[in-house]
């Protein structure tokens, strides 16, 4: 098989950050990167994002409506109860409930999207592309693409000290 | 980014990334020490002594208590609150401390919330048996059912409690496991065992550290973090609104939900403290949990102790200023003097008196008294539990109704199994698990610490 990955790896986190800025300068696609812990600035110029804030922001308006409308179906429609004349549509004390309820699915269904979404499963298969990346090392993987330099990359790569670069 | 100048390196040592897996991944290669057999043989003996109480609870029924019709909560809900108090610490630590960007919980944070998990399953078991037929206790649940369809009462503190404390369960323990996604990695990639690779690579789930991960690792974070933080006030508000909505004199306060919540990160705080001085002892850890971070911990707990204080004494003032003779009675002739003074005293000493002493640099430096004032305080949590639960109940407003409260052999082995219970979990903690987050570690080490060594050696296990 052809070799087709590029993969520099790095001691030092500082290293990467200035090695991927000379990298995107020069117009080169870095195809991902990955440390032993996250490092905001490579996430950063990796310009990689994630809306899972704001999605559970939704589920939890959506869910907080569900509980409520499903407090008042039960206790109001299904089967009204008379605790000493209270009223059956209690809304103030249902506030609490609805909360932790809401916090509960919340929960849940972002569990559910983190796992879906970044492919982190059980019997997931890693993809490590260099073992060393989960303990000290950090690494840029450039998968190869059709005209790119690859001296001037070499060139990049070694003007910040990587401790390895090989080809896979 | 702004640097603190007080807080001196997170960690010591002058450690490289490398060294800091090896370091923390090490007790789980390590042969078992006689120790850890000791203390499992005795954990698991006590949790057999608790599963026993359990059978005779479950077959014969609540009966086998010392609880009577006056004083119908004894110590189940005592263990009950203590334990999820002690819960609290977990996901206090992390999440208040993660939101207030102290990087210092970097080298708690896992085992709190490991403490955290096992504390909350510890305390869950209290209220289920308390239900008398526990085979029913699915009745909570609000399903469409034959019963009419008969749900529960939506106004009712303890179905908020259920459902709180399901809650906090699963968000501790995501949470926990979230943050240990990226060490399970770590262990898979530099293990040379085919075992533990398989394993831990499966608990990974397909980690890998690239930014894609890290990205939605953060954001996940975040979210959980987030409503995690919300959770850990409206579980032990919730716990006390259990209290406060009757109309039990001692009990009927709008003081409880913010008094149960510090209580509830008191004990927690102090368990922490007494596990990490533990674990620093026994797998030398000092280089990672540092005497400064045992030093904070002491710091918040004398704040806490101080709100404890004032918590108890304005307890006693309004019982006074209301001038309601029922709540005169249970604080001044039923707690201070009386039938349980010791159990008062006992509390107050321990949780507002005691842990005033780690005002002193030199008693925060020794461990030794440190440990001792975290056990104390966590004994003191329990009188406290004690003294609002048995106290109120045992003499309310009819004398007629009055009644002492002893616990049954059943009850207190039933406490001993908890215990046993929540040893047997941290001990498996400390073997299989690694007990710092490794990730979260590395990416202080910077912290307070010139540049680690270049070239660091990437060696796997041998």
């Amino acid at each position: 098989m052809d070799k087709n990955k590029i993969i520099g790896v790095f001691d030092d986190e500082e290293d990467v950050v200035k090695c991927m800025k000379k990298m995107l300068e020069n117009n080169i696609k870095i195809t991902e990167v990955y440390s032993p812990y996250p490092v905001h600035e490579i996430l950063e110029l990796k310009k990689s994002k994630s809306i899972l804030t704001i999605v559970a922001f939704i589920y939890g308006i959506l869910a907080a409506l569900l509980v409520l409308s499903f407090l008042y179906y039960t206790s109001v429609i299904s089967w009204p109860l008379n605790y000493g004349g209270k009223p059956s549509s209690a809304f103030p004390s249902f506030i609490v409930i609805t909360v932790v309820l809401t916090i509960f699915s919340v929960t849940i269904l972002s569990l559910f999207t983190f796992s879906v979404r970044a492919k982190v499963w059980p019997g997931q298969d890693d993809m490590v592309i260099d073992e060393r990346a989960t303990d000290d090392k950090f690494v840029i993987y450039i998968e190869k693409y059709e005209g790119l330099d690859e001296q001037k990359l070499t060139n990049i790569f070694n003007e910040f000290s990587p401790s390895e670069i090989y080809e896979k | 980014m702004y640097k603190s100048q007080v807080r001196g390196p997170l960690v010591l040592g002058n450690k490289t990334l490398g060294q800091i897996s090896k370091d923390i991944t090490a007790p789980l290669y390590a042969t078992v020490p006689n120790w850890w057999k000791i203390g499992f043989a005795l954990a698991s003996l006590f949790t057999a002594l608790g599963l026993w109480a359990i059978y005779v609870t479950v077959s014969q029924g609540i009966g086998t208590w010392g609880v009577n019709n006056s004083v119908g909560w004894g110590w189940a809900i005592i263990n009950f609150v203590w334990w999820i108090g002690i819960g609290h610490a977990g996901t206090a630590f992390s999440i208040f401390l993660l939101i207030l960007r102290q990087k210092w919980r970097t080298s708690i944070n896992r085992a709190a919330e490991a403490m955290t998990v096992v504390a909350v399953g510890c305390a869950a078991l209290f209220p289920a048996l308390h239900m008398g037929r526990v085979w029913l206790a699915f009745y909570i649940i609000p399903y469409p059912n034959t019963r009419g369809p008969l749900w529960v009462n939506y106004n009712s503190p303890l179905f908020w409690d259920f459902i709180a404390i399901s809650a906090y369960l699963l968000i501790s323990l995501s949470f926990w496991y979230l943050g240990m996604i990226p060490d399970f990695a770590t262990i898979r990639d530099t293990t040379t065992s085919k075992t533990k690779k398989a394993i831990y690579g499966f608990l990974a789930m397909g980690w890998n550290g690239s930014t894609y991960h890290w990205t939605r690792f953060e954001s996940l974070s975040k979210v959980l973090g987030g409503i995690a933080a919300v959770l850990v006030v409206s579980v032990h508000s919730i716990v006390s609104t259990d209290f406060a909505v009757s109309v039990i004199p001692g009990w009927h306060t709008t003081l409880f939900p913010p008094y149960f919540v510090v209580g509830a990160i008191f004990s927690g705080f102090a368990m922490v403290m007494t596990l990490m001085v533990i674990i620093r002892k026994l797998f030398k850890f000092q280089e990672y949990i540092t005497d400064s971070h045992l030093n904070a911990v002491s710091k918040i707990l004398i704040f806490i102790s101080l709100i404890m204080g004032t918590a108890y004494l304005t307890e006693i003032f309004v019982a006074w200023y209301s001038g309601n003779p029922f709540e005169m009675f249970t604080f001044f002739h039923n707690r201070i003097t009386g039938e349980y003074t010791f159990q008062f005293w006992a509390m107050f000493v321990c949780n507002a008196i005691i842990p005033q002493l780690l005002w002193s640099k030199k008693i925060r430096a020794n461990l030794k008294i440190v440990f001792i004032i975290s056990i104390i305080i966590n004994i003191g949590m329990w009188y406290e539990r004690f003294n609002i639960v048995v106290t109120s109940l045992a003499n309310d407003y009819l004398p007629s109704n009055w009644a002492a409260y002893q616990p049954s052999f059943v009850e207190i082995c039933l406490y001993l199994g908890t215990i046993g219970l929540f040893a047997t979990g941290v001990l498996l903690f400390f073997r299989y698990v690694p007990m710092i987050a490794i990730s979260e570690v590395k990416s202080v080490l910077k912290f307070g610490n010139e540049k680690p060594k270049k070239k660091g050696a990437h060696d796997g296990q041998e």
